[in-house]
């Protein structure tokens, strides 16, 4: 098979996805008042309603709508007023009532749109569109609609084969998940690379965890995305048969399976052969896309509005009400990052993307100025996250401090310590909570930028060494490390690289 | 053994009070009552005489506390086989739900018994309520107290003959399409199906979510308004449920002078209405404007395309409501060798033919491409019965309609489905509309001798108005209250 780099040169990729998020920070279930929780025993979390026992009936969760509600507004969605729920009916057990309650053809956001900014990595992929001098680009991609359903049971096969139902020797269902409520947004096919679909996740994660309306645990399945995929003739403005890739728990799953089945598709295409509409299954570990289920005829779900839901009739006064809950969102922190922090715009995305990290930093940066702001956005974007990733925790979970965090980013920019002493002190302050300037004193790491001393040892050093100097006169500035070195040496490793390659070389310039 | 069981509600709450009787007592009459007469009628599917025995002891050690009592407290009651009662079957009269146990009490079932209402038992129906005769149950037929040849209606037929032979004073069923009126009209019992959403349908196996409703059965109108105060109001269980703070027997001595009710000439030149009920309900037009009220002619120009709306939204959304009956969980089961040839083979076993019938036509009716032909249609003509109401209540406090175009048919009399779904002509337009009515007996057929009733339809959620008419044209009729239970004597 081809690369993905040399396909898309050729073909152009089209992408939809559709995103699953449980709203797992609501306390009880779509339509009973059952609790949400991941890992609890089997069917204990069950009522009549979720077991759609016979008489039971829904009642809406209020707090659900309000969820949906800020999702769309989030992502630039018209809220439609009117809605209805419809029952979408099929028979399998993991569903007690045999249909699924979820919306029709007008779902409680429509038409939103999210703008993705692809770093100069993530533009690569992109061959046909012009890049920034970054290296990067922004695109503009068509939400279609999100819409509120309820989830389903979970369903586990034993003996027989490969944990299907056909064949199994007996079948469990926990309906502890069966009737979370889940919204699913559908993307239009605007996307073109596997890097932009996983843009597009990253960033609707960051938006949905800031609006704090599901835990996105990609693991858990409490975030889960299907992506659509087919390919057509670079200029061709026809669509291509697509396949569907099913259930992707990762970002790197979601680029690899996609990237995958570009490259699939591409080679079947060539040898002259036909995409069949199938669903696949992306295999992470054996690196390949197979088939799940062949599509023959579409599937008839039997959609009707549900006659035990009354129509929604959504307020101005309720969405207005929702809207100014919204907090402020990745994108618009990331604009005042920069404004007010003198960020780049790679440090403040970053900082953004994630609540706590940007209240954190935001604490440690008041009345700092940019260049300690810069520091402090260095020593969390690339210390304390890499930190916290490898001990799957987070910055609030660490000894550290947004004050202590500060003064050690202030040491470092006004160059007491080096990057290398700062590295030392942030490990004392993860490990032990150290206060770095106490730390930096008892550890005799203070380095010497007292100019006047330094002076002092360079021109001794001049006067002992006048060939040097006449040497680097002459054009061998090489000479000026030999003066560098000397002087670092007379204060014992202490000095301040900087300032003595300052005083140095205007030394030596004369 | 007293037949305390004939007496009305505020006979039986006067008696407890002045200790003429004991609740256990009025709960043995009951009782017994059932022991010589269900074995003709075969109104019950299930006896709860512990239940019954234990509230009625709660009943008599609040009378002898001197604790007030509750204008339900102590009487007999009964309930449709598809209302949930915890510990009890709820069979809806289908194999598939046999054995099946509530683990939780309907709403209705639970205010009626709050209200100190004794469990007499659950009552026969037609399976799923699917039928305006009750010869659909699984579990035989339930006969017509009048006459025990005939059909009692349906599908609420147990608990319209439960309460005619005196078994019960009152009795709850439901209502998709005419399910309490009919049946009260083949019975002679008051039977009241109140404006969509004045009773919680929590707990009632639904047939049509947006059509059904629960009521009351009773043999007087004030009975009725009294068991409608205890089961009405807001649920927040069902999220249709309307908030209706009403005394329901405010206005029942008020009268009618004055009142304009409504009569809907076309809708009498039906075919199939049979002339002792033209006749019967022509003197009923005669004696309300006897009592004082002004008869207006309305007209309800789409009321003939209920019938063809009803046999689309109904069905569809049985076929939806009954899918959770996959043997999965509970229910009637077979051992299919795979998932869906269990599913074939529990459905095709638990359920009986008029089920079947309905789930396929609900099937059909929402494939795609067939429900934009007739669900969307059904709607709109859905929205034009409503409209048709609303625009006839403008000059109306209240409408007049025969409840059934004829008297109790024989079993087996109308036997093909399309002529078994006219007997609800003149009831299944008000459910499509959401409005309330209620069934009074207003005579014994000059013909066959049986009853024949009047049904009395409101505005929507102006249920009193229809209480209000009923028992003013009550106090001018004169027909035996309890059934004469006979064979094959009244034809």
């Amino acid at each position: 098979m081809k690369e993905l780099t040399e396909v898309l040169e050729d073909w152009e990729a089209v992408i939809g996805l559709e995103v699953h998020a449980e709203l797992t920070t609501l306390k009880t279930k779509m339509f009973c008042s059952c609790p949400i929780e991941f890992g609890a025993d089997p069917n204990t979390h069950t009522c009549p309603v979720c077991l759609g026992m016979p008489g039971a009936l829904p009642v809406p969760n209020k707090a659900a709508i309000e969820s949906i509600v800020l999702a769309g507004l989030a992502t630039n969605c018209d809220i439609e007023k009117h809605t209805m729920f419809y029952r979408k009916g099929y028979f399998y057990p993991d569903m007690a009532k045999n249909f699924q309650t979820t919306q029709g053809p007008l779902a409680f956001c429509m038409r939103g749109h999210l703008d993705l900014e692809l770093s100069a990595k993530g533009a690569a992929e992109r061959v046909d569109i012009p890049k920034g001098e970054d290296g990067g680009y922004t695109t503009r991609i068509g939400i279609t609609r999100i819409h509120m359903e309820e989830d389903a049971g979970k369903m586990t096969h034993l003996g027989g084969s490969e944990g299907r139902i056909d064949g199994a020797e007996r079948s469990l269902v926990d309906y502890n998940r069966a009737g979370t409520p889940l919204i699913e947004l559908v993307t239009e096919p605007d996307l073109r690379t596997p890097e932009e679909a996983r843009a597009f996740m990253q960033k609707l994660r960051q938006i949905y965890l800031t609006l704090g309306i599901s835990d996105c645990s990609m693991e858990e399945g409490s975030l889960r995305a299907d992506g659509n995929v087919s390919l057509r003739r670079r200029g061709s403005t026809e669509l291509g048969t697509k396949t569907e890739l099913k259930n992707i728990n990762s970002f790197k799953n979601l680029h690899d399976g996609l990237a995958y089945e570009i490259c699939r598709q591409a080679e079947v295409l060539e040898s002259g052969g036909v995409i069949r509409q199938e669903t696949r299954h992306w295999e992470p570990g054996a690196k390949r896309t197979i088939v799940m289920r062949v599509k023959e005829t579409a599937d008839d779900y039997r959609m009707f509005p549900d006659p035990d839901l009354a129509p929604f009739d959504l307020t101005d006064e309720f969405i207005e009400n929702v809207r100014a809950k919204l907090p402020e969102l990745p994108d618009v922190k990331k604009a005042r990052f920069m404004e007010t922090y003198g960020l780049p715009a790679y440090d403040a995305g970053e900082l953004a993307g994630d609540v706590e990290v940007a209240e954190f930093f935001e604490e440690a940066a008041q009345d700092t100025d940019a260049a300690v702001a810069k520091k402090i956005a260095n020593l969390i974007i690339n210390d304390v996250s890499a930190w916290a990733n490898e001990n799957a925790t987070s910055i609030s979970a660490s000894q550290i401090t947004p004050a202590a965090l500060a003064k050690l980013a202030k040491l470092l920019a006004d160059d007491t310590i080096s990057s290398k002493q700062g590295k030392e002190v942030l490990a004392a302050l993860i490990g032990e909570g150290i206060d770095p300037e106490e730390y930096v004193k008892s550890h005799g790491m203070e380095q010497t930028t007292d100019t006047g001393a330094i002076e002092a040892i360079v021109e001794e050093l001049m006067a002992a060494n006048p060939d040097k100097v006449e040497a680097y006169r002459g054009g061998k500035t090489g000479l000026q490390g030999f003066f560098m070195g000397q002087v670092m040496k007379q204060l014992g490793g202490q000095g301040n690289p900087k300032v003595i390659s300052a005083i140095v070389t205007e030394k030596l310039e004369g | 053994m007293n037949e305390y069981s004939q007496l009305g509600v505020r006979q039986i709450h006067e008696g407890l009070r002045a200790g003429n009787f004991s609740a256990r007592e009025l709960a043995a009459s009951a009782f017994d009552a059932i022991d010589r007469l269900d074995s003709q009628v075969h109104a019950f599917l299930e006896l709860t005489p512990e239940l019954a025995y234990e509230q009625a002891d709660a009943v008599d050690a609040a009378i002898a506390a001197g604790e007030p009592l509750g204008i339900l407290a102590g009487v007999p009651i009964a309930f449709k086989d598809n209302m949930n009662l915890e510990g009890t079957h709820t069979t809806c009269a289908s194999r598939m739900l046999e054995t099946y146990v509530s683990p939780f009490t309907a709403t209705c079932v639970a205010k009626a018994l709050d209200a100190g209402s004794i469990c007499l038992g659950k009552t026969n129906m037609d399976e799923f309520a699917f039928g305006s005769s009750t010869e659909t149950s699984f579990f035989g037929k339930t006969h017509n107290p009048w006459d025990l040849d005939r059909v009692p209606g349906g599908s609420s037929g147990g608990s319209a003959a439960a309460v005619a032979a005196g078994m019960a004073t009152l009795s709850l069923g439901s209502d998709t399409g005419g399910s309490i009126r009919q049946p009260g009209s083949f019975t002679g019992t008051v039977a009241l199906k109140p404006s969509y959403g004045v009773v919680s349908r929590y707990g009632v196996v639904a047939f049509g979510s947006s059509l059904d409703q629960v009521g009351p059965f009773a043999r007087s109108v004030e009975d009725a308004a009294f068991a409608l105060n205890a089961i009405s109001g807001r649920d927040p269980l069902d999220c249709t449920s309307q908030p209706r703070d009403i005394d329901y027997t405010a206005n029942l001595d008020a009268g009618i002078n004055g009142m304009r009710i409504g009569v809907v000439p076309s809708l009498l030149e039906l075919d199939g209405l049979t002339n002792e009920v033209k006749h019967a309900f022509e003197q009923s037009v005669a004696k309300l404007e006897g009592l004082g009220a002004e008869i207006v002619e309305v007209e309800l120009p789409n009321a003939a395309a209920a019938i063809s709306a009803y046999y689309v939204l109904g069905p569809c959304e049985a076929f939806s409501n009954l899918s959770r009956f996959d043997s999965v969980r509970y229910g009637h089961h077979a051992h299919g060798k795979n998932l869906e040839q269990r599913y074939e083979d529990s459905r095709a076993q638990g359920f009986g033919p008029e089920a079947k019938r309905r789930i396929m036509l609900g099937a059909w009716l929402l494939a795609s491409g067939v429900y934009d032909e007739y669900y969307i249609p059904a709607q709109k003509v859905r929205t034009l019965i409503t409209a048709d109401y609303t625009k006839a209540f403008e000059k109306v406090d209240a409408i007049v309609l025969p409840t059934s175009p004829r008297t109790a048919f024989k079993f087996g009399e109308v036997s093909d489905p399309a002529s078994m779904y006219l007997s609800d002509i003149y009831t299944i337009s008000i459910n499509i509309a959401g409005n309330g009515g209620m069934n009074l007996p207003v005579a014994l057929g000059e013909d066959s001798g049986l009853p024949i009733g009047l049904q009395i339809v409101g505005p929507q959620f102006k249920d009193e108005n229809i209480l209000r008419v009923g028992a003013a044209l009550e106090t001018l009729i004169d027909i035996p209250r309890v059934a004469p239970l006979e064979k094959g004597g009244r034809s």
